[in-house]
């Protein structure tokens, strides 16, 4: 089998089984279509994770050594910030009050692992090289991260209502997650020096305002789309109005359930 | 809310999203400034453009299924979408073909366009991630509140 193929089979496939079983599991009405679906979701992350070994010599395969990376502090993170979220003040589903202490003991090892990934020796690296979607991903996520948390806490000051003390843990933490971007702007880390880091930060910038302009300009084109489609469908027929006998029949209908009796 | 408030409020929350940004921009501009990432952000941002346009086109190509449902199922809409779909494709490979315009570190056109897809795939990662994490955590700071009392006034 010639390298494309096998690309094909071990990489290529199983990427298009996640969005695959995604839409199968959402658009489903029965069950079993919704298991099937996360199914063959589960089967695609996995053919992903293990494509570095399936087809090493594609260089596509790396980014499926990244998700094998980053699943470990990911789910940490957010199952932490799960367990943080539904152990404090809600209405419905509370968690015991020990969950918290779990779920901040979850962030915290997700978040140094992260940290751990950039600075100390557990940079997702192959064959010797520093994988390069690594250098996509952090930047990537350190950056909207610490622009979405400065955005909510304004948004929590202005729009909620006295909400300050929220607003402030919020800046807090968007400014702790930029002083980590400015350290990694200026200290090296073990694998990816601190130019390397301002260079690809820059990248994930150009990289996040193309993705918006491009997701934008398709919103716009499948907007456009659905009007003019609407607007050429013709105008529904008319239908001839309703009869004396209709209109008897509907009269009898409102009187038996209109008014109350002496029963009730 | 009046309308000049909800206009100003907006404002101030997209500004509030970009100061950061503009924050790490001057503390980069006095280090000297990141010299090379200048002249490879433009083929990135174009790329970027281009990719997530058709991606996001295909994404909602899969979503008219659902339009069509509660329409008898037209094919004009899909058609269109579709072609939209066919259109990014052939503009990135004709932008390609143009020399060293959206060429990064890629030996041909069809490497450059599988890096853009897996590229893209790792991004939205990071978009995904990180959004997650940026509601999950206002979400905690607002439950780690104690309770509100509204005291209501009598009549």
């Amino acid at each position: 089998m010639n390298p494309m193929a096998q690309a094909a089979l071990w990489f290529w496939l199983p990427a298009a089984l996640v969005p695959l079983g995604v839409w199968i599991s959402l658009s489903s009405k029965t069950s079993s279509g919704t298991n099937f679906g996360r199914f063959l979701a589960g089967v695609g992350m996995l053919g992903i994770v293990t494509s570095p070994w399936t087809v090493p010599e594609s260089p596509s395969s790396a980014a499926g050594h990244l998700l094998g990376f980053i699943l470990g502090p990911a789910a940490l993170l957010l199952s932490g910030v799960y367990l943080i979220a539904f152990s404090g003040h809600v209405p419905v589903g509370r968690l015991p009050r020990s969950d918290r202490r779990l779920g901040v003991m979850a962030f915290v090892i997700g978040f140094v692992w992260f940290i751990g990934m950039h600075w100390w020796n557990l940079t997702p690296a192959l064959e010797g090289q520093v994988n390069r979607y690594w250098l996509v991903f952090w930047p990537t996520f350190l950056l909207l991260l610490t622009c979405l948390l400065s955005g909510a806490a304004l948004s929590l000051r202005v729009i909620g209502d006295r909400r300050a003390t929220e607003s402030n843990v919020m800046w807090f933490a968007s400014g702790f997650v930029l002083l980590l971007i400015l350290l990694a702007m200026m200290v090296d880390g073990r694998h990816v020096d601190a130019d390397t880091f301002r260079y690809h930060l820059w990248l994930a910038g150009a990289d996040l305002l193309g993705t918006a302009v491009g997701l934008s300009i398709s919103i716009l084109v499948f907007g456009l789309i659905i009007f003019l489609h609407e607007r050429s469908l013709p105008e529904p027929k008319s239908i001839a109005p309703p009869t004396d006998k209709e209109f008897a029949h509907v009269a009898s209908i409102v009187a038996a359930n209109l008014g109350g009796g002496e029963n009730e | 809310m009046n309308e000049d408030r909800l206009v100003f409020t907006w404002r101030a929350m997209l500004l509030a999203f970009l100061l950061p940004l503009v924050l790490l921009w001057a503390m980069d501009l006095t280090m000297g400034g990141s010299l090379g990432a200048g002249k490879d952000s433009l083929p990135r941002f174009g790329n970027a453009i281009l990719t997530s346009y058709t991606l996001g086109s295909l994404v909602l190509l899969g979503n008219l299924f659902f339009y069509a449902d509660s329409r008898q199922r037209p094919f004009a809409p899909l058609f269109g979408m579709l072609s939209a779909a066919i259109m990014g494709v052939v503009v990135t490979v004709l932008l390609l073909n143009q020399g060293s315009l959206l060429m990064e570190d890629n030996g041909s056109i069809r490497a450059q366009i599988f890096y853009n897809i897996v590229h893209m795939l790792v991004s939205a990662g990071a978009i995904l991630l990180a959004l997650a994490l940026s509601l999950g955590f206002t979400f905690s700071t607002i439950t780690a509140q104690k309770p509100r009392r509204t005291v209501f006034e009598e009549e």
